[in-house]
């Protein structure tokens, strides 16, 4: 597909839409770098050749019946000056755009934010609705627990953790696996010993049907250095405080204390965090060629998104 | 189908006494209505509907006209939520917008839409831009500056030439002159006696010397109008919360006089931030105030990007010292190149693992 140059607002409007996949910095909210990419967008759009005002009507003096009147028939064409940009205000403004978050992200999580914005809402919601997993990277500190089980809060318990090594860490990392595995079937009502089990099983992925449970597909550690160790989990309709809670018992089931020091999403459905939005390139040039990025994606993993939900009762 | 339009539009007037505007109209449109129907009783039903719309269309078609006229009209008197209504009849506007005053920024603001809508270019505004020019103060900033603070117009030319002798008789500079007029067009709006009460704060509250005190009020002129109240409470969390000494916080405060402007939570973040992770003495945040002036997060991305190269080395005494003033200067392009001496994927790559 041959890219042309654009400098003319319009056709950049005409342009944006679809999904974007914008990397949220820990510490801020969904809102601000909603509000944030918006404001990016419309600031550009406005930098750009904007449409010229328009042309006063001419019908509205040739009813008076002085057209022969020069002073009259300069003004009929005249520019329409209410319509310049600097008595009109800006052309484009963030609510002329429409843009709706895939799923939302805790406030200190980090990592790949789905946005729809214009035309890809549609596609948004779509998304949403087909489930997909999303792939987690979450950074705890063994030795202390907070209250509410991020580094910013106060401590509430210390521990040792000599004894704890990476394969007890894995180890239990596979029992939770096993566990959330063992749920999703016993909620479907089925025995995990039958037939009717194991064609469920063949179908794929077990999803929920509502987004009220949060459900774990994997969970392993990749990463383990001493205070530090990683786990790499794949859920779908987890929140923040489901993870870091997660962690938190973990901690206490490896009879130690721990908190959550960092969390970042990795990957969301076919979206990954190679192909996120940084934040210092969230302006306009940035945003639509990740658009098209996103694009490309999508259309190349076009089938997998029409995935038949599976009730849970 | 006329009719039914204009049925509407009764009904909705009935509901609204507020379109009390546009009733003459309304009485006008009535009027109308009634001749038509009058046509159409005049007319035999047995006439095809063909030749009836003929006859119909034009009648429909002169209502038409004289409607949008009638709303043309209604534009000088009616009152309207922009400028922008008022655009095309006022002369002092069109002025206003050649001159590149953003009339839809001025109107968002309250009661100075209704002032500007009742100045007169040659009566009111010519005067005050001769004043302007003869400061040396350059066309191109007159846009901006009457966007900001149009209420300079209800001011007394005499006063402001008093204003403006008074800046001549403490000695600042044609050129000091001409930034403080472009970079903070409210500071002619202040009597005399209050910018002096003002300076003299800055003068005895840092115990300045006549010619910082000149160089604090022309690099920032707008801390000189800024609201007692923030500037009081930000010099209190730059002594007392951050601990600097009378003489760091004077040269402190003459370098970069912005601080006193950032609202004081931001500023102690971004202070202890320096000061306890990345390990930076007050004498040396003194010697590169635009540390405290760069918001917190470019701080920590870059400080924890130097330190995983580990060049984090900001003592002068040492091999490797990268001087902190270069940690906040430039894009990040020429941070990554020319400060930590990486390449710009591995800058990426580690801005996506936190």
């Amino acid at each position: 597909m041959a890219l042309t140059k654009v400098y003319n607002a319009a056709t950049a409007f005409k342009n944006l839409g679809g999904v974007l996949n914008v990397y949220k910095p820990a510490g801020m909210k969904v809102k601000h770098v909603r509000n944030a990419i918006l404001n990016n967008i419309c600031k550009g759009l406005n930098k750009m050749e904007q449409r010229e005002p328009g042309k006063l009507r001419e019908g509205r003096f040739l009813g008076t019946g002085t057209a022969a009147d020069p002073v009259l028939h300069n003004i009929a064409f005249q520019t329409d000056q209410s319509d310049h940009v600097l008595s009109a205000g800006p052309r484009y403004l963030p609510r002329d755009l429409s843009c709706s978050t895939v799923s939302s992200l805790g406030d200190h999580t980090s990592g790949v934010l789905l946005f729809g914005i214009n035309r890809g809402t549609g596609q948004s919601s779509s998304i949403r609705k087909s489930r997909p997993v999303r792939v987690y990277h979450i950074t705890g500190r063994l030795g202390s627990a907070t209250e509410n089980h991020l580094p910013d809060s106060r401590v509430t318990m210390r521990a040792n953790h000599r004894h704890v090594s990476a394969d007890r860490i894995s180890g239990l990392a596979a029992s939770i696996q096993a566990s959330h595995q063992r749920k999703m079937f016993e909620l479907c009502g089925v025995d995990l010993q039958t037939q009717e089990a194991y064609e469920l099983a063949c179908k794929g992925l077990l999803r929920p049907a509502d987004e009220s449970q949060p459900v774990v597909y994997g969970i392993r550690l990749v990463h383990f250095e001493r205070p530090h160790f990683t786990l790499e989990l794949h859920s779908i309709n987890e929140t923040q405080e489901y993870l870091v809670a997660l962690v938190h018992d973990l901690a206490l089931e490896l009879r130690t204390a721990a908190h959550c020091s960092q969390l970042r999403c990795v990957r969301h459905a076919h979206f990954d965090v190679r192909d996120s939005l940084l934040r210092n390139s969230w302006h306009l040039p940035g945003i639509i060629k990740n658009l098209r990025h996103q694009r490309d994606i999508l259309r190349a993993h076009n089938q997998q998104h029409r995935v038949e939900l599976k009730a849970i009762h | 189908m006329f009719c039914s339009a204009i049925r509407n539009i009764l009904k909705n007037s009935q509901n609204a006494a507020k379109y009390g505007a546009i009733s003459p109209q309304l009485r006008n449109l009535r009027g109308q209505g009634v001749a038509q129907s009058e046509v159409q009783v005049f007319k035999s039903p047995d006439i095809i509907a063909q030749q009836n719309d003929k006859e119909t269309e034009p009648a429909t078609q002169d209502s038409f006209k004289e409607v949008a006229l009638d709303f043309g009209n209604r534009e000088a008197h009616v009152p309207s939520f922009n400028l922008a209504a008022y655009v095309n009849k006022s002369s002092t506007l069109q002025q206003f917008i050649s001159l590149g005053v953003d009339l839809h920024s001025i109107e968002r603001r309250k009661g100075l839409g209704q002032f500007v809508l009742q100045l007169d270019f040659e009566k009111n505004v010519k005067p005050f831009i001769t004043f302007l020019v003869d400061q040396g103060i350059s066309p191109d900033d007159f846009g901006r500056m009457f966007t900001k603070n149009p209420l300079l117009f209800k001011e007394d030319l005499d006063d402001l030439q008093t204003r403006v002798d008074y800046l001549k008789s403490k000695r600042f500079s044609d050129e000091a002159r001409q930034r403080i007029l472009t970079h903070n067009p409210y500071w002619l709006m202040f009597s005399t006696r209050r910018v002096d009460r003002r300076l003299g704060y800055f003068q005895k509250e840092f115990r300045l010397s006549g010619h910082d005190l000149r160089l604090l009020a022309t690099r920032e002129p707008n801390v000189v109008t800024y609201n007692m109240e923030h500037l009081r409470k930000s010099v209190f969390t730059l002594r007392e919360e951050m601990g600097f000494s009378p003489k760091e916080l004077s040269a402190l405060v003459v370098r970069k006089p912005r601080l006193m402007m950032i609202p004081p939570d931001d500023l102690v973040e971004r202070f202890s931030y320096i000061h306890q992770d990345m390990g930076l003495s007050h004498a040396q945040i003194v010697q590169c105030p635009e540390l405290l002036a760069s918001r917190e997060f470019r701080l920590r991305e870059r400080h924890e990007f130097l330190k995983l190269l580990g060049r984090a080395q900001y003592d002068p005494q040492k091999d490797m010292y990268i001087s902190p003033k270069t940690i906040v200067e430039g894009n990040n392009f020429y941070f990554v190149r020319n400060v930590a001496k990486s390449d710009f994927e591995t800058f990426d790559l580690f801005l996506r693992t936190r």
